[in-house]
């Protein structure tokens, strides 16, 4: 029997093919994540448990007690710290990639796509010195040990331009541009009218993935915050892997806290998606 | 049209002519100059930030700069990148790189589409599936590459538990650390278990602007929901599958965190005892850290740079190719 | 919400401008402050007993302050390296592990050298292969010695009762005064109960390369393979072809697991790796021991304090260090955290030698280890050993891994030095 498929897949319902699917795909992607939960909670003896344990234990507030108490790590200010970090630069990006991504997708200019290819371009350097280069700049600022020399770098980024540019290519009609040009509006009033409204699903997404991709960043804020009592969050975790040897179920429990706001996030996020998809979904 | 509409209202003071040029004059800068304006935060911050940095990486590559022996600096020409043409480590290394790659890139990439194309339908509880699929992906990178270090352990790893319950390794259990097909499988799957969810996400979202009025042209008979996937769906989101693929080469090719935490030894920075997972980056961060060669670590980094430009180049276009142009 | 966008950009950016405001004064505050009032940053990691050390020093000087940064043993080394590169912000003070050293003093230029402070009236009260471990070959003193780990064996008495071996620790450190005898021990264990003896091959290369007159490389730093090298090499392939090791790598969660499933039954320990015995298999209290190492005497592990001479208050830094490793803190620290101290002088001392392990049957640990420390001769350490040592613990694993025949694992070994050695 042959099934003829005109509806759009966004108005058919799941069917159990694809509940299954998912319920697949939520166990491996959960699992770790899971796992890492129970070490959190549990004695050190947990780790190399085989079979593997996948029970909580009940130690969850006590590892995190020695978390939150450990001199020197600062982790509670840390979360505040990154939550800054984070927040500051998801809102410069969602603003300062939207507008370039409009009008590189959108707008004719001369050089546009030269400079779109330098856009991209930023991306691909690898960059082993950087972190030292960027540390040498910054002192020369003055901005190392505060957030400042983790925000600025932050603010707009290649990558959300280029996702930018790539919605709002498919997503906003030329046709809708033009005729708003021909009836007066300023770029700007383009810009907020009618660019903004159709990309919201993918400012929902785009702003989730630069604050996880801000929360988790490790690298550069390692080197310009160490040893200040303003660390961000995984600079902090990295602290709590000093030692000789690792104590699994304290890092892994700094870990689970330090996840968390991101899941919390996530949550309130989600809805965003699905409203923003909603309203987008109507208009068409 | 009536021309009184023409003729502005007496009550306006300013005259008529200087008005409409004033508007003109503003017309032409937001059309010449705003597109300017809109991509100038970009341009200033990189010029700032982003610019020092790929300077002194070119002009440390040109010099012997080696922090054991300092009175050894100086200017060196090409010197370095010579050296990478019969540096054994270096091809090792390009070959893990592009063996892993692959191996995490391709499967990645398509289960990220199907997953999307699941969560593109009419759910119960819409929210948690896609916290779900996202739950890799927020995972910070020091816990994720433990656990995953426990899980391919040798002697007591989940994976090796899983393969006994099957039959594998009954003998000895296997070492995946040890060789060059078990390790790359091995971070392949971190590798993909991280991103796959990323990427659903970024194909969901696109998914979920295409017009229905699409679909309802493009009936096709006998079409099923995969042909309507990948017949209709797929095509229509091209721009964002693009974007995925090249930054899938970029991060792909500069791999660094998952191979050095696989190491048993950490500080060495292998990538195993015979160098089987040592990626580029990984060793360009051993070079210049280790061997404390920072000239030389710099030289293999542009080696690297051209490396993924060709390589993204060449996939953007294969990609464009097959999705059709747009 | 577009709004609601702007606004919550805006106040996020006040909000952040306000805080990394304050965030900055608090880095500087200190110095500009009070007339007079010196900060010193000293980096390590773990625990020192510094928190004391700090409290006592800040009370006895009122116009210095103290700053602790305790990292990961990688990363805060990772961190100083960067900091030397990049010319600006390294602490005050740096403790430096055995394990980084060679890496620091071939860059002794960005150090004080602490011979122009006084140093050269340390060099006596130091052991004299510590003493050479932290000087630059043009005889720059870039650290004074902290603690030192010593090597001695340790072995599990309950494991060696069921194999018939005596648990006694003087008996046991009877059975093996060479490594020839310690590796037949190893067979009869292996014979009599199926298990491995020891955890890895390289944890055999290691103590047994320490003990050569010459390591990797001569006083000319050049590659020397055939001597020492070949020695400590030979001894570990037949240590894995003898089927003793347990081919697990140092500080993985698979060698963790190995203390708790009986894995193996001796460990090469410094006086640091107690703790870590202890905190990983806490019911095996009373089971282990610890007998003298074969071939006499060892060191594992153990740090120097520097003044990299970036910072600001050199004077202030070096006199703090300077009270760190006086026999009174020395001592101290060795009672709070049990890290031994680095000055043979202070093995004499009774809060060394009465010192008693519970958890290890109530071995004289202060004693043994310092008598391994001490009876070390020193070795040279080339600027490379670093690079050349890993190149030949990773054909060793190798080995072990199955990947290489012990009988061609030499050859390979040489190749790989020599490649190591000339990067």
């Amino acid at each position: 029997m042959t099934t003829l498929v005109n509806r759009a897949p966004q108005d058919t319902r799941g069917n159990w093919k694809t509940y299954l699917g998912l319920v697949v795909v939520l166990l491996i992607s959960a699992f770790p994540v899971y796992w890492m939960f129970v070490i959190a909670t549990s004695t050190d003896a947990a780790v190399s448990q085989i079979p593997p344990s996948v029970i909580p234990g009940g130690q969850l507030f006590k590892n995190l007690h020695e978390v939150f108490t450990m001199q020197d790590v600062y982790f509670a200010a840390s979360l505040i710290n990154s939550v800054i970090v984070s927040g500051v630069i998801t809102a410069a990006t969602l603003f300062f990639c939207s507008l370039a991504g409009f009008a590189f997708a959108k707008l004719r200019f001369p050089a546009r796509n030269a400079l779109m290819f330098v856009v991209v371009l930023t991306l691909t350097v690898p960059n082993q010195l950087g972190v030292v280069a960027l540390y040498i700049l910054m002192g020369k600022i003055g901005w190392n040990g505060t957030l400042l020399a983790v925000i600025a770098p932050g603010l707009v980024s290649a990558f959300g331009v280029f996702y930018m540019r790539q919605f709002i290519a498919h997503a906003v009609p030329d046709e809708l541009v033009e005729s708003a040009r021909i009836d007066g509006a300023t770029t700007m009033r383009i810009y907020w009218s009618i660019v903004v409204p159709a990309i919201r699903p993918a400012l929902a997404v785009l702003g989730l993935l630069t604050f996880v991709m801000a929360w988790n960043d490790f690298q550069w804020p390692l080197i310009t915050l160490n040893g200040t009592d303003f660390p961000t969050s995984m600079v902090a975790l990295s602290d709590l892997a000093s030692g000789n040897y690792v104590i699994y179920r304290r890092v892994l429990a700094g870990a689970f806290a330090a996840t968390v706001p991101l899941m919390v996030l996530l949550l309130i996020g989600g809805r965003q998606i699905v409203r923003g998809i909603m309203e987008g979904a109507v208009k068409s | 049209m009536s021309l009184t509409q023409l003729r502005p209202s007496p009550q306006h003071s300013a005259p008529p002519v200087q008005q409409s040029r004033a508007k003109l004059w503003l017309y032409r800068f937001d059309t010449r100059a705003t597109p300017y304006v809109f991509i100038a935060p970009f341009f200033v911050l990189f010029a700032i930030f982003g610019l020092f940095p790929i300077v002194y990486n070119a002009v440390v590559s040109l010099r012997t700069w080696r922090l054991d022996e300092p009175d050894k600096d100086g200017w060196a020409g090409f010197a370095n990148f010579t050296k990478l043409l019969t540096d054994s480590d270096f091809w090792n290394a390009l070959y893990n790189t592009f063996g892993i790659f692959l191996l995490s890139t391709v499967p990645q990439l398509l289960l990220a589409l199907i997953v999307a194309n699941l969560l593109n339908r009419k759910l119960r509880g819409q929210t948690w599936w896609r916290i779900g699929i996202l739950l890799p992906y927020l995972t910070p990178v020091v816990a994720s590459t433990l656990v995953f270090s426990v899980f391919f352990a040798r002697d007591n790893g989940m994976a090796n538990w899983f393969l006994s319950l099957v039959g594998f390794g009954q003998e000895q259990p296997l070492d995946w650390r040890a060789d060059k097909w078990s390790s790359w499988i091995a971070i392949a799957t971190m590798v993909n278990w991280k991103w796959i969810g990323y990427n659903a996400l970024l194909y969901l979202s696109a998914m979920q602007t295409i017009p229905k009025d699409v679909y309802e042209a493009a009936a096709v008979d006998g079409a099923g929901p995969w042909r309507q996937l990948w017949r209709i769906t797929v095509p229509m989101i091209q721009p964002v599958v693009v974007f995925t693929v090249i930054l899938s080469t970029i991060g792909g090719l500069q791999l660094f965190n998952e191979p050095m935490m696989f190491d048993q030894n950490p500080q060495s920075a292998s990538g195993g005892s015979a160098h089987q997972f040592q990626t580029i980056a990984q060793l360009i961060y051993k070079v210049g850290w280790k061997d404390l060669n920072l000239g030389y670590a710099a030289a293999m980094s542009w080696a690297l740079f051209l490396i993924i430009l060709i390589v993204a180049g060449i996939n953007a276009g294969l990609t464009k190719r097959i999705g059709g142009d747009r | 919400m577009k709004r609601l966008g702007k606004a919550t950009a805006a106040a996020g950016l006040a909000a952040a401008l306000a805080l990394t405001g304050c965030s900055g004064q608090k880095l500087e505050g200190g110095d500009k402050g009070g007339s007079g009032t010196v900060t010193l940053k000293v980096a390590f990691w773990g625990d020192m007993g510094l928190d004391k050390l700090k409290a006592e020093y800040e009370a006895a000087h009122p116009n210095v302050k103290i700053v602790l940064n305790s990292g990961e043993y990688n990363a805060q080394h990772e961190d100083l390296q960067k900091k030397l590169v990049a010319g600006t912000g390294a602490p005050d003070i740096s403790a430096i592990d055995e394990g980084f050293i060679v890496q620091f003093r071939s860059q002794a230029d960005k150090f004080v050298n602490l011979m122009d402070k006084g140093g050269a009236d340390y060099q006596s009260k130091y052991l004299p292969w510590k003493w050479q471990e932290s000087m630059s070959p043009d005889g720059k003193q870039i650290g004074l010695g902290t603690d030192v780990g010593g090597l001695a064996m340790c072995y599990r008495s309950d494991l060696f009762k069921k194999a018939g071996l005596p648990t006694d620790r003087d008996a046991v450190s009877k059975l093996w005064p060479t490594w020839g005898d310690f590796i037949n021990v190893g067979k009869q264990y292996v014979s009599k109960t199926g298990k491995k003896f020891v955890d890895s091959g390289t944890n055999m290369f290691n103590p047994v390369l320490a003990q050569q007159p010459v390591g990797f490389f001569d006083t000319g730093d050049k590659l020397q393979m055939d001597g020492g090298p070949k020695v400590a090499f030979d001894i570990s392939m037949k240590a894995i072809d003898a089927g003793l090791s347990a081919n697990l790598a140092s500080f993985q969660p698979n060698w963790d697991q190995g203390f708790k499933k009986d894995q193996f039954a001796v460990l090469a320990c410094p006086a640091w790796m107690i703790g870590h015995i202890q905190d990983t298999a806490p019911d095996q209290a009373g089971k282990w021991d610890i007998a003298a190492i074969p071939g006499g005497g060892g060191n594992w592990g153990g740090s120097w304090w520097t003044v990299p001479s970036q910072g600001k208050n050199i004077d202030a830094a070096v006199d703090f260090v300077k009270w760190m490793v006086a026999p009174e803190q020395q001592i101290e620290v060795f009672k709070t955290v049990g890290n031994l101290p680095s000055q043979p002088d202070l093995y004499k001392d009774p809060a060394v030698l009465d010192y008693k392990k519970e958890f290890m049957s109530n071995a004289p640990t202060g004693q043994i280890f310092a008598a391994t420390a001490a009876g070390l001769k020193p070795q040279y350490l080339g600027k490379k050993a670093g690079p050349t040592r890993v190149a030949v613990e990773d054909v060793i694993t190798q080995v072990q891994q199955g990947k290489l025949k012990s009988a061609d694992a030499w050859a390979v070994a040489v190749k790989d030095a020599e490649k190591a050695a000339n990067s």
